[in-house]
């Protein structure tokens, strides 16, 4: 898509009338605030390793209303256990979700007069979602509530090909709560492009474990925008896994806005064919006594290839920080690439901050141990795969999510170990 | 057993064995003795198959068929193991799990039911005993700070799990305190039968102490130069290895 076949889609979103028409000039203006800074480039610091040609080769339109009206949904695939569903199909909230506890609100809507983009970061991807978001969740968790189920949002898109979706969805943790919020993005039709920003407030004493599956069929491009920003005491967990798509990229921010927060960041991501990821995280220690961390893993096979680049800033202030980053990948062809930069960004004295990141084929030693004892080669090299990504999907703490991800590991397994 | 005819061993373009003969009969206990860098992992690593070592000329055969044209895992399946001078640490796989899969590969190669976790924790546990190895080890990923004394353990038990006809032990000595040196000589000892063959690779005599070996082979430059009973070690003990190199 060219910039022009972008403002095409908006004057059709625009003449739609999906949105309320007080929205409207907010929208121009972020839309124009977009064509002003152009698709990202190879020439442009921050996208100097990404490729967007997956993007730019296609076309892709904006969904309507009727594009949700399927006849037949199967959704039992892509069901976790023992979760509340929110389902949202090519872009539209579908009735008949979970019926949810009291302590947890949740709202959908697509125009009305809380549209309220918040464009801290103003990377283009999310001046395009907030002047074309479509599918918008709040999620509040009242003060002191503890929500047990993890809540699951389930983006699918189904039987209609190459729309553009475009996700946005605000997570309000408020103080002294906790919950469990799982996206995951699925679809069984060839071709679309996601572009979701999220923004979760995490505040005071409160707990939010997020967990993110980008499961999509090949031929999809998927860009998401997160900000979260914590308060004090409060403890943010994040996982990912990317095992789709043809094009993903994902930023990152986390803001430790407040003292004593913790903050962990992790994720998998399962490459094969031509396919393309991009993590980049910025975690910004603004206050003191705060912890973060960053555990990222790929493994890559085929042509594929991938970019971590974890960017950790303590600020002057931010005394008694202590922070992690490990970046660690796995190649299992000589053919795929991975382009990994760990970057520390140090201005207090008295931090305790660690990084590092490896990347290599599979351990032939290992392999000859395994064997020497009777393996075969090939159930060798799954155990050592198995081994390398199991210590990430362990520390995850539902067993009904734990099970999810190995299933989907044990199916890229199957397609990448023959 | 085993019988090695002229062996000739490339690593990576470097000639390191030079014409090995060697026959090791069911039941029989043999030693290889000799200093760093003579060629004993070397020809461990050749009979166990690991790729790059490159039989250049001559011959292994095992259980009268030549070996060296097949996997590692083959060659473990018929009933060779060999007891690693370094074992590996394989992080995220879990040390039972791993032991599991391994003796599972067997009993499905040998037409045996497979065992279930539960059945083989039995197993496990009852092994570990004999190895004096605390369960905490069974919780770890493969050989995962470990001491090098528990590795050898480690490598012990799976010896015992797997039950090989032909074990290979290279420098499992090495670095064992005196308590350590008496388990694994004990084990090896009690699993030794009229079947099952060892070949000991040490290049100190204190094992030979705790073990009775029925020939000693003197390994120097990637040739045996010498061979005989026990009392070659002793000579070895008190002469060094030097009036044997002229
Ligand atoms: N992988 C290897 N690549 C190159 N040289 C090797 C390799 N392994 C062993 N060697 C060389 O082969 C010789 C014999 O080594 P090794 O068999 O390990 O001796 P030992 O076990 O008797 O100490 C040494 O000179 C060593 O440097
Ligand atoms: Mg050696």
């Amino acid at each position: 898509m060219n910039l022009n076949d972008y403002q095409t889609e908006f004057n059709k979103l625009i003449a739609q009338q999906s949105f309320s028409s007080d929205s409207h000039p907010q929208r121009n203006n972020t839309f124009s605030k977009f064509l002003d800074s152009g698709i990202p480039t190879k020439k442009w610091e921050a996208w100097r390793h990404t490729d967007l040609s997956f993007l730019n080769k296609n076309n892709f339109r904006v969904s309507r209303p009727d594009d949700s009206q399927i006849d037949s949904i199967d959704i039992s695939n892509y069901k976790i256990a023992n979760t509340y569903t929110i389902i949202i199909i090519n872009g539209y909230f579908i009735e008949g979700s979970s019926v949810l506890p009291k302590e947890l609100k949740v709202s959908t809507y697509t125009d009305k007069n809380n549209w309220n983009p918040k464009n801290k970061k103003e990377n283009p991807f999310e001046l395009l979602n907030a002047s074309l978001s479509d599918s918008n969740i709040a999620i509040v968790i009242e003060p002191n509530a503890s929500i047990e189920k993890p809540i699951h949002i389930l983006f699918l898109c189904t039987g209609k090909d190459n729309l553009m979706i475009n996700p946005q969805i605000t997570m309000d943790i408020s103080r002294s709560s906790s919950a469990t919020i799982i996206e995951q993005y699925v679809s069984d039709t060839s071709s679309f492009f996601q572009n979701t920003s999220v923004f979760a407030s995490i505040e005071k004493n409160a707990s939010l474990n997020h967990i993110r599956i980008h499961s999509n069929s090949d031929e999809t491009a998927n860009i998401s925008g997160l900000h979260v920003t914590q308060s004090d005491d409060s403890n943010y967990n994040y996982f990912q896994l990317v095992d789709g798509g043809a094009l993903q990229r994902s930023d990152i921010y986390t803001d430790l806005e407040g003292k004593n927060a913790t903050c962990s960041l992790s994720g998998l991501t399962l490459l094969d064919k031509k396919q393309h990821s991009a993590t980049y995280i910025t975690s910004d220690h603004i206050m003191p006594q705060c912890e973060s961390s960053q555990n990222f893993k790929s493994v890559l096979n085929g042509h594929s290839s991938g970019v971590f680049n974890g960017r950790t800033i303590v600020r002057e202030d931010s005394q008694k920080t202590n922070s992690k980053q490990s970046n660690k990948n796995l190649l299992l062809s000589d053919q795929a690439i991975m382009n990994s930069n760990p970057q520390l960004e140090i201005y207090a004295d008295d931090v305790k901050c660690a990084h590092g990141s490896t990347t290599g084929a599979l351990d032939n030693e290992a392999l000859f141990y395994m064997q020497s004892r009777g393996i075969n080669r090939k159930d060798s090299i799954s155990l050592l795969i198995r081994g390398f990504v199991s210590e990430l999907i362990n520390d995850i703490k539902s067993e009904d999510l734990k099970n999810h991800l190995f299933t989907r590991f044990d199916r890229w397994l199957l397609n990448n170990n023959q | 057993m085993l019988e090695i005819k002229n062996l000739h061993v490339e690593v990576e373009g470097k000639q390191i064995l030079n014409g090995i003969d060697l026959d090791v009969k069911s039941g029989e206990m043999h030693a290889i003795m000799g200093l760093n860098g003579s060629g004993k992992s070397t020809l461990s690593n050749a009979i166990t198959g690991r790729e790059n070592y490159n039989v250049t000329k001559g011959d292994i055969v095992y259980k009268n068929d030549s070996i060296i044209e097949m996997e590692p895992d083959q060659r473990a399946l018929a009933g060779i193991f060999m007891s690693f001078q370094y074992p590996t640490v394989i992080p995220g796989v879990n040390n039972t799990y791993f032991l599991r899969a391994a003796v599972n590969a067997k009993r499905k190669y040998n037409g045996q039911k497979e065992y279930d976790a539960a059945s083989f924790l039995k197993l496990v546990k009852s092994k570990l005993k004999e190895v004096d190895m605390d369960s905490k080890y069974l919780k770890r990923a493969v050989n995962e700070g470990f001491s090098g004394g528990e590795k050898k353990r480690n490598e012990m038990l799976q010896l015992l799990c797997l039950e090989p006809e032909l074990a290979i032990m290279d420098e499992t000595d090495s670095g064992l305190d005196i308590d350590a040196l008496k388990i694994i000589s004990r084990g090896i000892n009690n699993y030794k039968d009229k079947n099952r063959s060892f070949l000991v690779i040490t290049h100190y005599q204190r094992l030979l102490k705790y073990i009775e070996p029925d020939v000693v082979h003197v390994l120097i430059d990637g040739k045996i130069i010498k061979s005989g009973g026990k009392e070659l070690a002793l000579e070895l003990e008190e002469k060094g290895y030097g009036w044997l190199e002229q």
